[in-house]
């Protein structure tokens, strides 16, 4: 685990977003995907964005790439800051420069996301004939090999001329990141790389992640709904419900000492074979009740009718709990109008 | 298993396919069939009379040979001769079927290329109003039969403006191009609209992929994306549907040929109808499924050139 | 992949069967329900024309040979002076059943050897795919040619010969559907419980796929009527009654006079229940589509 990090200097910040909104319409009428998202980015950080299918976490990855298919989605409100620069409002020549280059993005599919009529060292010097214009035919394909080198797929000289059916998952996922990487990026998004992997293939490709981050100093936007993958490689973490960030916190903390009553429900429903919480073993803890649907959302906070400590204001009225910076701690936010009580989490 | 090996066992496999359309073709000319013997002499005959002529027409032989007949001629391409012609059979067939290609090919030729480009086109402006009209045109030109087409625009363009020949037909390479365009005109049109819906959905299939999300995460421009990408992936049902459809180019656009009085083997095919004349019917029944099963291996083979899914296994 | 559904999390509804779903959608694309009606009304008039409700007079004499539209013969007459709208109304009979029973026939056809090869494997499926691959290499035109010249005539042979022409398709697809099937859990589960092969493929397996067959039914129907004007023109076709395609075939000659009353009712008239079989067919596939469900 990560030592406790210190609040994050703007100098290393490369990336922020603020007040995100993405609405999709439906046949059932307009729905509100994503509001009032806040996160930022560091350099050679990972921010992960943890929630169930639906709680609007690829939704704002997308929102980034510039990616949401419109129709029928659309961003409504909101700022994305680039170095400065708002890409929602970039034209999409310079978002077309973006994307591959500075801002790469890796998904969830390895099976079906690389084109299955084209070799891997065709898909991955089509990135480098795209954003490094001066690089010749030849420097395209020893780059390639080098990049399938880096993400440690062996014979690389062999591979750049396979085709994509002839991996493996993994392999393939690692072709994915050879070829999100092979302009050095700054920030690389990560849709839940591992979630169609089996647990040993995850555990490589999570320690390949990091290993480069380090080499490349790039910042990574982690989208998953795997707490032990967070736990694995995350610095900053955001938990979102329903589309709205509800905690906001360093990783350590927010596994040690959860403030919103949801994140504490997430945490508790991890199987593991000593309760931490000293309850009946014999049941498996779950948060009661569904998800709440978009269409549906009810007055006030989101999560109340799931909530064990849901009252009075909570229940409507003034809008749902906006995000605020804790007292106690600086670096952690929380959309509560009840936060759990918080504990000092003993530095070790 | 290579290519070779690959061909090879098709071609084996082929063979009990050909036995069975020769069954086919044999049960219905030389069993179920109204005696033809009857149809030609009519019904004021004596019983030598039509001995003599089975004998002539070789319809005394045991059947199994007959049958064997039917096969030999779809390797050999011996049909015999034509009973209301009393030309060779083969004969035909070597002066008919350049006719029939000088309106099928370019027709098929110019009708891909006009189709694949709609389809494109309808797959960029996806969802937009270009798109639903485009279909909805496809969908009505569908509607009409090929007939009402065919007598419309030769009683339109031709009879009442003038502008192309009614009818006939003159061999020769540019001499024939007056009598064909017509044909051709109406042929692209018939095939124009059923096609753009088949390529439409293969290109509109493709472009939803996973793949598309990565190349446009990438960086690609939209255009590039539709053209590099999502072509080559459509591209390979696209052209085995073509290549499926050249053997049928062979017999020739029947109603077409029938129209215009072009003298291609349509037109022969029909001719054998009216004047039930058996062997013709039959070679042409054989010609044009020797010509499909070559053509369908072709097309498998053309599969996994182009899909290395399907290739390298 | 971002999707609605990912978006729209609609838990508290209960899910609804692929059926009820379709019926739903259907009910709400107000073109697909035009397209109902207007398959209804031609079965009506087909009916009522059977049954000499309507159109009953139609081979009396009423106007002058090839008279122009007027009163007593709105679309005009043919070469014997009969009412083109007649006609064209009597017409439909042969249209509509043309149409349901070759398309019944090549629908019985495809499905019961599709789901039989499917089903049961080994020799019986060799034998069937040998059989239907020869079927289709073939070309279409010479079986039909071969078929109604052998049986002469005649409305008969017309609906045979259309049904043994357009089975293959669909016993490809149902063959292929149910190969899917009969190794899914719930046929396994059927077994367990001791339904006996006719059960678990007829009861179980069938309904599945049944929706594969609605959406073939609205090609089927086309083709067979479309290729009904085509025998018709070749002399193969319906004797002695009215059809569209004897009465465009008629047009033929009839145009050359500048009559173009036939061939416009008769065109007309297949064209709105073909185009209207064209986009029902589209609407159920649409519908019925489990993938896109929830969307």
């Amino acid at each position: 685990m990560q030592q406790p990090s210190l609040p994050q200097s703007t100098e290393d910040r490369i990336l922020q977003v603020k007040g995100l909104q993405v609405k999709f319409s439906t046949e059932h009428g307009p729905v509100t995907a994503v509001q009032g998202v806040d996160f930022s980015v560091y350099r050679g950080k990972t921010i992960g964005i943890v929630g169930e299918s639906g709680s609007g976490k690829s939704v704002s990855a997308l929102a980034i790439m510039r990616l949401i298919p419109n129709p029928p989605g659309q961003v409504t409100a909101g700022e994305i800051l680039y170095h400065g620069k708002d890409l929602l409002k970039a034209s999409n020549q310079e978002m077309k420069a973006i994307r591959g280059n500075k801002i790469s993005m890796i998904f969830q599919e390895p099976m079906t996301s690389l084109n299955p009529v084209f070799t891997i060292g065709n898909q991955i010097q089509e990135v480098l004939s795209l954003h490094q214009r001066e690089f010749s035919k030849k420097d395209k394909i020893e780059k390639s090999i080098e990049m399938l080198k880096l993400v440690g797929i062996p014979s690389p000289e062999k591979r750049i001329l396979d085709y994509p059916h002839q991996l493996s998952g993994g392999m393939r996922q690692r072709v994915m990141i050879a070829m999100a990487l092979s302009c050095r990026p700054e920030i690389l998004i990560a849709d839940e790389p591992t979630t169609a992997l089996d647990v040993t293939i995850q555990a490589q490709i999570l320690e390949l992640m990091k290993k480069l981050q380090q080499e490349f100093k790039m910042g990574i936007i982690m989208i998953t709904h795997d707490l032990g993958v967070v736990a694995e490689t995350c610095d900053q973490v955001a938990v979102m419900y329903c589309g709205r960030i509800v905690e906001s916190s360093p990783v350590r903390e927010i596994f040690a000492n959860p403030i919103h009553p949801y994140t504490k429900g997430l945490l508790e429903s991890i199987p593991s074979y000593d309760s931490t919480t000293g309850q009946d073993k014999n049941r498996l803890p779950t948060i009661e009740g569904m998800v709440p649907s978009l269409h549906n959302l009810p007055p006030g906070c989101n999560f109340q009718d799931r909530c064990a400590y849901a009252k009075d204001v909570c229940f409507g009225g003034q809008g749902g709990p906006p995000l605020v910076v804790n007292e106690l701690d600086p670096r952690r936010k929380v959309a509560c109008f009840y936060p759990l009580p918080y504990k000092e989490v003993a530095k070790s | 298993m290579s290519i070779y090996q690959y061909i090879i066992r098709r071609l084996l496999y082929s063979i009990p396919i050909i036995l069975g359309v020769c069954l086919i073709i044999f049960v219905l000319f030389n069993l179920v069939s109204p005696d033809p013997v009857l149809l030609m002499l009519g019904k004021h005959v004596t019983a030598s009379q039509i001995a003599d002529l089975r004998r002539e027409l070789g319809l005394d032989r045991p059947w199994f040979l007959q049958y064997w007949d039917v096969v030999k001629s779809s390797f050999t391409f011996e049909f015999g001769r034509s009973w209301s012609r009393k030309q060779e059979i083969w004969q035909m067939i070597k002066q008919g079927a350049p006719v029939s290609l000088s309106l099928t090919l370019p027709g098929f030729i110019l009708s891909a290329i006009i189709s694949i480009a709609i389809s494109i086109m309808v797959a960029f402006f996806r969802g937009t109003w270009i798109d639903k009209f485009a279909v909805f045109i496809s969908v009505a030109m569908v509607s009409i039969s090929s007939l009402a087409y065919i007598l419309f625009f030769q009683w339109y363009l031709a009879f009442k403006l003038g502008i192309f020949e009614i009818s006939g037909y003159e061999h020769g390479f540019f001499e024939c191009i007056p009598y064909v365009i017509l044909p051709i005109i109406i042929y692209i049109i018939l095939s124009v609209g059923p096609d753009v819906r088949f390529y439409r959905t293969v290109l509109l299939d493709e472009i939803y992929q996973d793949y598309v999300r990565t190349a446009r995460a990438k960086g690609l421009s939209e255009t590039y994306v539709l053209f590099k990408h999502v072509l080559k992936n459509a591209m390979i049902p696209i052209i085995t549907n073509l290549v499926i459809s050249l053997p049928f180019l062979i017999l020739g656009a029947l109603l077409l040929e029938s129209f215009f009085g072009i003298p291609g083997l349509g037109g022969i095919t029909l001719e054998a109808v009216n004047t039930s004349d058996f062997p013709v019917l039959k070679a042409m029944a054989v010609l044009s499924s020797m010509a499909y099963i070559v053509f369908s291996i072709i097309t498998d083979v053309l599969y996994t050139v182009f899909d290395p899914r399907v290739r390298l296994k | 992949m971002v999707s609605s559904s990912e978006v729209s999390v609609t838990p508290g509804q209960e899910s609804k069967s692929l059926w009820a779903h379709a019926w739903a959608t259907l009910l709400k694309d107000k073109m697909a329900i035009v397209c109902f009606l207007v398959v209804l009304l031609y079965c009506l008039v087909a009916l009522f024309s059977g049954l000499g409700l309507l159109a009953s007079d139609w081979s009396k004499e009423v106007c002058s040979s090839f008279a122009a539209p007027q009163e007593d013969c709105w679309l005009g007459a043919d070469i014997f002076g009969r009412s083109v709208i007649q006609k064209t109304i009597k017409g439909t009979e042969v249209a509509m059943s043309v149409g349901f029973i070759a398309g019944g026939i090549s629908i019985v056809l495809g499905v019961f050897l599709g789901a039989v090869s499917g089903y049961f494997g080994g020799l019986i499926d060799e034998l069937i795919v040998w059989f239907y691959t020869t079927v289709s290499s073939i070309p279409n035109i010479m079986l039909l040619l071969a078929i109604t010249f052998i049986m002469g005539k005649g409305l008969l042979a017309v609906y045979l010969a259309l049904g043994l022409t357009s089975w293959v398709g669909l016993c490809r697809l149902i063959r292929g559907e149910v190969i899917k099937h009969k190794n899914r859990e719930y046929v396994q589960s059927a077994r367990a419980i001791g339904c006996s092969h006719f059960r678990r493929l007829f009861i179980h397996i069938l309904p599945n796929v049944l929706h594969l067959v609605i959406v073939n039914f609205s090609l089927q129907f086309q083709y067979a009527i479309k290729s009904e004007v085509i025998l018709s023109y070749l002399g193969l076709g319906v004797q002695g009654r009215p059809s569209w395609g004897t009465m465009i075939d008629d047009a033929k000659l009839e145009l050359t006079r500048g009559i173009w009353w036939q061939l416009l009712a008769a065109t007309l008239a297949m064209f709105f229940i073909v185009l209207a079989f064209n986009i029902l067919g589209d609407s159920l596939r649409d519908a019925l589509d489990p993938k896109l469900k929830g969307k």
